[in-house]
């Protein structure tokens, strides 16, 4: 007979913590193809569409109608050459997809890191380990926003390859414009953030994944207009305002977080659910 | 024994309902506490506060040496917790999933891995390592969710009905288990309603519904209820007048016919059986055998929570 050595639980580095939780879905994720092809299924098709659109304005030039049509709502276009105008425009339009899937994709794998961990039962014995609720719920962001936006990356830059390739040099000055660029350098995660953020925040208070999936699906909207805003020019992205606009969702996904951390209640989760 | 469990008052309400009420329970190291109660007698509700994952509404509670409410995160550290469903991640292979446990309480990789390598080994889990834990059966589960509970050693570790739904082996196996943590100095604190498991395994017991009905060793606990019954066999039965000689036997407190015996209570079996067989015999009684009859626990339980329905 061995007597009691004592316990073996120490204070993990709470970096540790988050890693763990963080691998874990992963693991889970990858065993997982519906929520393997939620994530990479939709860059994938925006970029095998754009390559295709871009390539085909290329080859077919565009009729007397559309040219005209063209320069009509965008003035500033006038005097381009229309074959060109035309890419510049499709490969913009395609750039603008780009930013909106990392917003709308990992919404549902953020739902489901909660309101699935509370219908597998599994959450109950999470809870019990020394994790704090911060800890726990900063790890199911990073572990949805981070593939979301990796993907996204890397669709981008094969996108810029393509273009650069393929497209006149109209598409390439405006894929590779500085306002895109940061644009999916930086406003892409912090936008992916405060969408899976969000979503967080609807599955700490929703049982139903189909209703949390609905209610995300209004929330994410807004999140959606402000990048297209930014995008399309509606709203000027200058230095200046692309600064208030990054520091705009910084303050959001925070704001957002700490929401969620408050809504995210222990007692609630296990003594209601059933 | 030092304690190493104490509440004071503790209290549990949800709105209207109170699930705890005034519980003041005390538990040694080293002892398997046996926590008996009819379904929604708050048995589950006393786990989740007695492991920090909710607040008690009242009262206060001490727990491997930290305070309820103010040393949540110490005491979570310190215990472990086999809940009702095992709660595994049925994507991850069973070593996966105990090597995250081993994470989230602070172990370092070499330990958790040895601690792993240990616990699916006790567990005859093993050779099965690397399979998803959605392969496994019910009993495999539950083996793999008492694992988690102790992967890291915990001072208390605390099991809501261990062997429900288990096959005969997997449940001696959870049963050795406990008797070998118990054998270590652990605590081990037993909310189950296999009586017979109770009174095999736990030092003392519980009967709890909101608070505690009854709480001493399964022995007393019997001895107490039921005294100490013995059985007199009579070929072919037993006649009216055996059962009137009994009764006057000295030291006897209560007798009665069942099923062609004659059941007998009486404070001394020692110096009271002699005379009960000789007084028998005498009255031409073909006695066959004479046993000890012990109640069970079930009949224990049974008395005392019918008593507290005034039944």
């Amino acid at each position: 007979m061995t007597g009691y050595q004592g316990s073996l639980a120490t204070t993990a580095d709470r970096r540790t913590i988050v890693r763990a939780v963080c691998v874990r879905e992963w693991r889970e994720a990858l065993g997982n193809r519906l929520l393997v092809g939620m994530t990479v299924f939709p860059p994938l098709v925006i970029l095998a569409a754009g390559i295709a659109a871009v390539a085909t304005a290329a080859i077919v030039p565009p009729s007397e109608k559309d040219v005209a049509a063209l320069y009509a709502a965008a003035p500033a276009l006038a005097g381009l050459d229309p074959k060109e105008a035309v890419q510049g425009i499709i490969a913009t339009y395609f750039l603008i997809l780009f930013m909106l899937i990392p917003t709308v994709v990992p919404l549902t794998i953020a739902i489901y890191s909660v309101i699935g961990e509370k219908s597998a039962r599994t959450l109950e014995p999470l809870l019990a380990a020394p994790v704090r609720v911060g800890e726990l719920l900063l790890a199911k962001s990073l572990a949805s926003a981070i593939p979301a936006v990796v993907v996204t990356w890397i669709a981008y830059a094969i996108y810029l390859g393509s273009v650069g390739l393929l497209g006149s040099d109209a598409a390439v000055r405006a894929v590779t414009a500085p306002r895109w660029i940061l644009a999916i350098l930086i406003m892409v995660p912090l936008l992916t953030l405060l969408s899976v953020n969000l979503g967080i925040l609807i599955s700490t208070r929703v049982n139903d994944v189909r209703v949390a999936q609905q209610i995300g699906g209004l929330v994410v909207v807004p999140i959606v207009g402000i990048g297209i805003l930014q995008v399309t020019g509606r709203v000027a992205l200058n230095n200046e305002s692309f600064v208030s606009t990054a520091a705009f969702l910084i303050v959001s996904d925070t704001v957002v977080f700490w929401l969620a951390r408050i809504a995210f209640q222990r007692e609630n989760i296990l003594s209601r659910w059933r | 024994m030092g304690v190493v469990l104490r509440t004071e008052r503790l209290t549990k309400r949800f709105e209207r309902l109170t699930a705890v009420e005034d519980l003041d329970l005390e538990v040694h190291e080293g002892e398997v506490f046996g926590f008996l109660g009819p379904n929604g007698a708050g048995k589950t509700t006393t786990l989740r506060l007695l492991c920090a994952l909710i607040a008690p509404t009242s009262g206060t509670a001490e727990v491997a040496g930290f305070r309820i409410g103010s040393e949540d995160e110490q005491i979570r550290a310190s215990v472990g917790i086999l809940t009702e469903q095992p709660g595994l991640y049925e994507r991850l292979s069973a070593e996966q999933n105990l090597l995250f446990f081993a994470a989230l309480f602070g172990l370092s990789p070499p330990v958790a891995r040895r601690q792993t390598e240990r616990y699916l080994r006790l567990m005859g889990l093993w050779d099965r390592r690397t399979e998803t834990v959605a392969t496994f059966s019910r009993g495999m589960k539950q083996k793999m969710a008492i694992a988690r509970a102790a992967i890291h050693e915990p001072r208390i570790i605390f099991l809501d009905e261990p062997t429900t739904g288990l096959d005969p082996d997997a449940a001696r196996t959870v049963r050795e288990f406990i008797a070998k943590i118990r054998g270590e100095g652990r605590t081990v604190f037993l909310c189950t309603h296999n009586l017979d498991e109770a009174d095999r395994l736990c030092d003392r017991i519980a009967f709890f519904r909101r608070t505690i009905i009854r709480i001493d060793t399964p022995a007393r606990l019997r001895a107490e209820l039921y005294g100490h019954a013995t059985e007199f066999r009579i070929l072919p039965s037993p006649r009216p007048e055996h059962l009137v000689k009994v009764q006057a036997v000295e030291g006897v407190k209560n007798a009665h016919l069942e099923n062609g015996s004659i059941i007998v209570s009486s404070a001394d079996p020692l110096l009271a059986n002699p005379r009960i067989i000789r007084a028998l015999v005498n009255a031409g009684a073909e006695l066959a055998y004479v046993s000890d009859r012990k109640a069970s626990l079930e009949d224990v339980y049974l008395k005392v929570v019918e008593g507290e329905d005034g039944g």
